[in-house]
């Protein structure tokens, strides 16, 4: 999702982690003996891996927040069971280059019971925009017509690109084609907002499970800050014959997968995720493992600030010669699923669509260029730097990392690596997560270890990461072809003219190495055999229970 | 890093014995016959536990000092293709190239193992129709179940890289979705090191083969010798703690000596400077040093570590040595030193020193086992040494992320923590004792 997160999880990226780092479990029953997974009840216990800063969705943009407004509410569409595309609120939706047209179910309800509105989603997406909303996440608005202005405080709100037509229907207009348009929909910025409620509560709005309404399956029935979440089924929904878990409780709060894991070998959760630690463990008692891929790319970012060293392509070259991703992926990280990265394009990044009509992988079409290790070529390319530069010798080199074990043990592989391979000084500056967003703002590295979540799914949200114009650059790479290709695909709704340019785009990643690809990551999990039909999914909320269900027992494990 | 202020003070010498011996230094001046009674230490008679304690100690400075010269692999060295290995005899590895990309030449009848080397394992199986993907499991043969799910594969066949040691595993292939097993194997794969490795490492090839050292404690999770770590981490670790002890118990008992022997107001104002450095928080003195040093991220902060340590732990030997020197003052004997005439400077060395010196011993024994502790905490939470430089707490925090899977990575380094915390704890203890003539005397 939007932030970088590398080891220590960004806000979203933190619910990957949660997802990733285990958070969610199932059983019920906070109290006394928690149960994993309650048949009778249809009750599942899990944890979380933090509070969620804010369940306001204009303003949220951690994992943790998707994952509960991905059941506390619902958007014109949203993700099914399969991974497609399928009406939520919106029963009927038409697209265009210009604009999209949505028709709203007339059963679709709050959960005080008034009626799901078209005006309901246009107060959302304004409310979004303003600038005195201040979301993180305006810029997933920004396809509507005016979007961006609006958010820049240079036009009134009313001028945004979408109407209410009676209180059915809505039109959107766009600023300029958007073939991803409708899986922007079921994301959380694009939920709806009860303008009556957030009037109400102003600031305080979605601060406890009272200042907020809900229009998704479920409905926050208890949030005891700090301690306890409890979700029901909201008898409300639109579609509750079809929602089968009728509570999820969330009493315990832990980032720790060992702390996870142990109260799945309990029975006190019914999901957690293991991280290389617990693996072995996990496999000798003889659980199930399951994985999947979460979508995300890590990385290496270099600052191209002026005087930085990492600004010279021969230096970066002679990285990129020497650190070989599988090497970290296959012997220092250990997880399974967890893929080395040649590309800026993770392989879970869709592509065109097929002839025969079904959806492919942007990577299975426009295979990546792989660079191999090899450490005479690396030392070649380092002379070279030395003599481009005009120095004799390397100053120590700053990487940035998050504080996770993990992140550290990474960059201590770096460190050696470096160190051995070319002789360069790699200095580990370890941060807490908002503490290296931080310096990454203000361009106090040299090699920043970070990552990035999909936001919605489109080989776009990689794209335009380190065009000049992203905040997200950290680095402040600035390449007129970089930015020449990601305009090139932005301003065109022909996929074959938006793959081509996509296509020159990952050739440039590895020929100019803005940033070296490490890994793509995966979660390993354990669930409760007795539970079943969990959506793990890159977009939507992960994971996701909508349509879960719990099994009789089997009479064995 | 608190002293305790808890021991007995420690009163060797009854007004009846010293007194003449006062009057013995009084009259004969510096006259060497006047050195028959116990002006150092009091006799070392030990007891069994701290001559114990005395030989662990010694046993572990040989360890950390003269051990590297005997163990001489460089601990920060990573044999990535010996990750979280158990102890091992050195041994030979096969040189292979790697290739990501592998494929297969052509389909197979039967499950072929292509090559099973610790680098890969090159498996393939027959293609079956319909079926869309593989999902490809490992686990170890003696164990039971799929084991851990490697990948899903959407072709017949798979090259498996990951962390692969030289044991038995099980391999299993099922369509994606059902519980038929489409392929089974065992495989042990055999040694191997792949050549960009070897050049990394710069070992020498002999027809096709390098050498690989022994690891007799095992390495950790990026492949680095335990041994050598720990004897590493433990010249930081043990410098550190008898070091910092040296300096701040020695300008401890510089203060609190002068303040004892200035008295009046001096001394007053003295012990209110102790009073304040106590209030001070030791953890903020830690970070201010850190930045006040300029100490930027990623360099090591043991000197920092050291200072602070020293400015904030001397306060106990202060207020210990200004005690025991204000009493001592006190003591016939040593009126009737000053009554005869004897110069302070002569008071000093003839009466006080011998007096606290026992006392400066055992608080010094007491002091090495907490530095060594504050130490292996800061590390832990990352204040104190930098990697590649290590220490046995800045190990400990390296091993809990494998206590699970690989206990001794943490448990090794928590050992030698607890033994050298407990033989300086065990002397020190020992040393009190043997000094305390009550104790003597009871016994």
């Amino acid at each position: 999702m939007k932030s970088h997160w590398g080891q220590r999880p960004s806000p979203f990226l933190i619910f990957f982690v949660a997802i990733f780092c285990g958070a969610l479990f199932f059983a019920h029953s906070p109290y006394a003996q928690a149960q994993a997974v309650d048949a009778q009840t249809s009750r599942i216990t899990l944890s979380l891996a933090t509070e969620p800063p804010t369940l306001n969705s204009a303003q949220a943009t951690d994992t943790i927040a998707n994952f509960l407004l991905s059941h506390l509410m619902e958007g014109l569409l949203r993700y099914g069971q399969d991974g497609s595309l399928q009406g939520g609120v919106a029963e009927r939706w038409e697209l265009t280059e210009t604009g999209a047209r949505f028709w709203l179910r007339k059963n679709a309800r709050w959960s005080d019971g008034k009626p799901v509105t078209a005006d309901d989603f246009v107060f959302a997406w304004r409310y979004a925009l303003k600038p005195e909303t201040a979301s993180q996440y305006a810029f997933i608005l920004y396809p509507l017509r005016n979007a961006e202005a609006i958010n820049r405080g240079e036009l009134p709100v009313e001028n945004l690109g979408v109407r209410a037509v009676g209180a059915h229907e809505l039109r959107v207009e766009f600023e300029k084609p958007c073939p991803y348009f409708l899986g922007l929909t079921a994301f959380m910025s694009y939920m709806p907002l009860r303008e009556d409620m957030v009037q109400r509560w102003q600031r305080a709005y979605a601060a406890d499970a009272d200042k907020l309404l809900y229009n998704g399956p479920y409905i926050m029935s208890e949030w005891i800050h700090g301690a306890s979440i409890r979700l029901r089924r909201n008898p409300n929904y639109w579609g509750r014959n079809e929602v089968a878990i009728a509570e999820i409780d969330l009493p315990y709060f832990t980032a720790d997968t060992s702390a996870q894991f142990n109260l799945f070998r309990d029975k006190r959760i019914a999901l957690a995720s293991l991280d290389s630690g617990q693996l072995d463990k996990a496999v000798e008692q003889g659980f199930d493992i399951h994985q999947f891929q979460t979508g995300a790319l890590f990385f290496l970012e270099f600052n191209f600030r002026k005087g930085r060293i990492t600004a010279n392509k021969s230096f970066r070259k002679a990285l990129q010669a020497l650190l070989d991703p599988s090497i970290l992926v296959n012997k220092i990280l250990g997880m399974p699923g967890v893929l080395p990265a040649y590309s800026l394009f993770p392989t879970t990044v869709t592509g065109p669509i097929r002839s025969t009509g079904e959806a492919s992988y942007f990577r299975d079409q426009f295979p990546v260029r792989r660079v191999t290790a090899n450490l005479d070529q690396a030392r070649d390319y380092l002379e070279r730097a030395k003599k481009e530069l005009g120095i004799t010798a390397f100053p120590p080199l700053h990487l940035l990392v998050g504080d996770s074990p993990r992140a550290l043990q990474e960059a201590e592989y770096y460190q050696y690596v470096l160190k051995r391979g070319l002789g360069l000084e790699l200095r580990i500056d370890q941060q807490i997560f908002k503490q290296r967003l931080e310096k990454m703002r203000r361009g106090d590295f040299d090699i920043v270890a970070a990552a990035w979540g999909p936001d919605y799914d489109d080989i776009m949200t990689f794209a335009d990461l380190f065009s000049s114009w992203n905040d997200n650059n950290r680095g402040r790479y600035n390449s007129p072809h970089y930015d020449a290709l990601v305009s090139q695909a932005a301003n065109t709704a022909d996929p074959k003219l938006r793959f081509q340019a996509m296509a020159e785009l990952q050739e440039l990643v590895v020929e100019d190495v803005p940033i070296l690809p490490t890994y793509e990551s995966a979660s390993l999990y354990v669930q409760h055999p007795q539970l079943r039909g969990v959506r793990r999914s890159i977009f939507g909320g992960d994971p996701n229970f909508r349509d879960a269900w719990i099994a009789l027992p089997e009479g064995k494990r | 890093m608190k002293m305790s202020l808890s021991y007995d003070l420690f009163r060797p010498y009854s007004l009846s014995t010293t007194y003449p011996l006062a009057g013995d230094g009084a009259c004969s001046g510096n006259g060497p016959e006047s050195v028959e009674l116990p002006l150092a230490m009091p006799s070392p008679s030990l007891s069994r536990s701290g001559k114990l304690a005395g030989v662990a100690i010694v046993l572990l400075l040989v360890f950390v000092f003269i051990g590297p010269l005997v163990w001489q692999q460089d601990p920060s060295r990573q044999w990535l293709s010996q990750i979280s290995m158990g102890p091992s005899a050195s041994n030979s590895a096969r040189l292979v190239d790697n290739d990501s990309l592998w494929q297969p030449r052509g389909e197979v009848q039967t499950a072929v193992v292509h090559s099973a080397n610790t680098e890969f394992v090159r498996l393939q199986w027959p293609a079956v129709e319909g079926v869309h993907a593989y999902q490809v499991f490992r686990n170890f043969a003696e164990q039971s179940g799929l084991g851990i799910p490697l990948a899903v594969s959407r072709v017949a066949y798979y090259q498996d890289e990951l962390q692969l040691a030289e044991t038995r595993y099980r391999y299993t292939v099922k369509a994606e979705g059902s519980d038929k097993v489409l392929a089974e194997w065992e495989v042990t794969p055999e040694p191997a090191m792949s050549r960009f490795e070897a050049q990394l490492q710069g070992l020498p090839e002999q027809s096709g083969r390098v050498i690989l050292p022994a690891h007799p404690l095992g390495t950790d999770a990026l492949g680095r010798d335990i041994l050598a770590r720990l004897m590493a981490g433990g010249r930081t670790s043990l410098m550190v703690g008898l070091i910092a002890p040296c300096l701040f118990i020695a300008f401890g008992c510089l203060y609190g000596a002068l303040a004892g022997i200035a008295g009046g107001w001096l001394d007053n104002v003295a012990m209110r400077v102790v009073d304040f450095v106590i209030a001070l928080p030791f953890l903020l003195f830690m970070i201010l040093l850190r930045v006040a040093f300029g100490i930027g991220p990623g360099e090591d902060g043991v000197f920092p570590l050291i200072l602070a340590m020293v400015m904030m732990s001397w306060t106990g030997s202060a207020r210990l040595i200004r005690g025991q020197v204000l009493s001592l003052s006190q003591q016939p004997y040593v009126e009737a030193a000053r009554l005869a005439g004897m110069g302070r400077l002569q008071i000093i060395v003839r009466h006080m020193l011998p007096n606290v010196l026992p006392m400066i011993l055992v608080s010094f024994s007491f002091a090495v086992p907490s530095a060594i502790f504050t130490e292996a905490f800061l590390s832990f939470i990352g204040l104190g040494v930098a990697p590649p430089s290590t220490s046995w707490g800045a190990q400990c925090n390296d091993g809990i992320k494998t206590l699970l899977s690989h206990p001794q990575q943490m448990l090794l380094p928590a050992a030698m923590i607890s033994i050298a915390v407990l033989a300086f704890n065990t002397l020190g203890d020992a040393l009190r004792d043997a000094g305390d003539s009550r104790l003597r005397e009871l016994s």
